[in-house]
């Protein structure tokens, strides 16, 4: 999986480039409508045999076929530069879910997630950075741990990665753990969800918050309903928004140590961590709630997001693997999932909190 | 600068991946808002 994210340079034509891509984005189209098809073929069943069978949403069946096949067989090399393009299919996701919320809540929603996102980010990270110095981490690894669980699981690692100067190593190491730990939240968040009864609001919420990575977050929240799915997108991008504020932090800190070079033009750095796919996500929104789409178009723009968000599935599952894990050794991954239980709690009582304060 | 270049952005594109998926999202839009793409069902 982290071959993807630190692959060398590659110089090939572009439309070789474009033909490397169709194996792998088929595989995912294949997996993840094998899902849809798979739910739907049990929603069938149940209802010509009056049976009453558990709904099992195709987000969940994408998955497991994409983590069967990547900790199994593995997936082979053709397919890879296709498969790695689910990060392409979650923000294009994204921006197009803006014409599922009105701009007025999206700022009433994003305004307390990101209350909470600030709350959750300091405890975070110091947490985390206790942790890795109790369980003697390198200290770069420590703070690629802290990023990553805080913020935003493996973009958040990879913008800090050349902030800091941390070894390719330490980053590799840290993606895998933060995919790891956010494969299993992805599949205890829920349970815990229908077993505390939360809102759709607050599930989604806490998803958003909790988990790491935004293809699991998103996951996660569609796992539970795809109303929580929406809302855990919109949480996970406000925490997405505070990357560059974090990385340029540790970009700081690191230079004052001596051990990374100093960050010249503050601004700039935040603009080019900045992620821009929310922006496309605001514009589209904001012209939705102005009426700029009749309702058909709305529907189609939604239905092209459910899509999008379809193949980001397949992915999710493909892209983990968890035997990338063992090359370190298990400390990192006790730290990782330590921190994880720990903000997984925090993030949850903050929830309930905002829940009863502003009745989610 | 201590800057690395994005970690989602393609080499050798000059678009980034949130570019992309920013500019192919908005193009679609405009189609369907001008009723030249297909209805999409779910």
């Amino acid at each position: 999986m982290t071959d993807i994210a630190l692959a060398p340079p590659r110089r090939l034509p572009w439309p070789r480039r474009l033909l490397d891509l169709v194996p792998g984005i088929l595989l995912l189209a294949a997996i993840g409508y094998l899902g849809k098809v798979i739910e739907q073929s049990i929603a069938a069943y149940g209802k010509a045999h009056a049976l009453h069978l558990p709904n099992i949403e195709y987000v969940l069946w994408a998955i497991l076929i994409g983590l069967v096949i990547s900790n199994t067989i593995g997936v082979p090399r053709l397919f890879k530069p296709g498969v790695a393009t689910y990060e392409f299919w979650l923000k294009l996701g994204i921006v197009f879910l803006g014409v599922r919320f009105l701009i007025g809540d999206v700022l009433r929603l994003g305004g307390v997630s990101l209350g909470l996102v600030a709350i959750e980010l300091g405890v975070s990270i110091a947490f985390m950075t206790l942790l890795g110095r109790l369980f003697g981490l390198k200290p770069k690894l420590t703070s690629l741990l802290a990023i990553g669980s805080s913020v935003c699981g493996v973009s958040a690692i990879i913008a800090a990665k050349g902030a800091i100067e941390a070894e390719d190593e330490d980053a590799s190491y840290a993606i895998a753990a933060i995919l790891a730990l956010g494969a299993v939240a992805l599949f205890l968040f829920p349970l815990f969800g229908h077993w505390l009864q939360m809102s759709d609001h607050a599930f989604g919420l806490w998803a958003g918050l909790g988990v790491d990575n935004t293809a699991e977050a998103a996951a996660t929240g569609a796992l539970f309903s795809e109303a929580a799915g929406k809302y855990a997108v919109l949480a996970k991008t406000t925490r997405n928004a505070t990357i560059g504020f974090v990385v340029l932090g540790y970009a700081i800190y690191w230079a004052a140590q001596g051990r990374a070079r100093a960050v010249d033009n503050k601004a700039l750095f935040l603009w080019q961590k900045f992620p821009k796919f929310i922006l496309g996500f605001l514009l589209l929104s904001l012209l939705a709630s102005l009426g700029f789409f009749d309702r058909q178009q709305t529907a189609s723009l939604a239905n092209l997001s459910r899509w999008a968000f379809l193949l980001t599935f397949a992915g999710v599952g493909l892209q983990t693997n968890f035997r990338s894990l063992r090359k370190q050794g298990l400390r990192p991954f006790v730290v990782g999932a330590i921190g994880e239980v720990a903000i997984t709690i925090l993030t949850l009582g903050l929830v309930v909190a905002a829940d009863a304060v502003f009745v989610l | 600068m201590n800057q690395e270049p994005s970690a989602s952005r393609p080499r050798g594109l000059s678009l980034s991946i949130d570019a992309w998926a920013v500019l192919i999202a908005f193009v679609i839009a405009a189609l369907i808002r001008a009723n030249l793409f297909p209805s999409i069902g779910w």
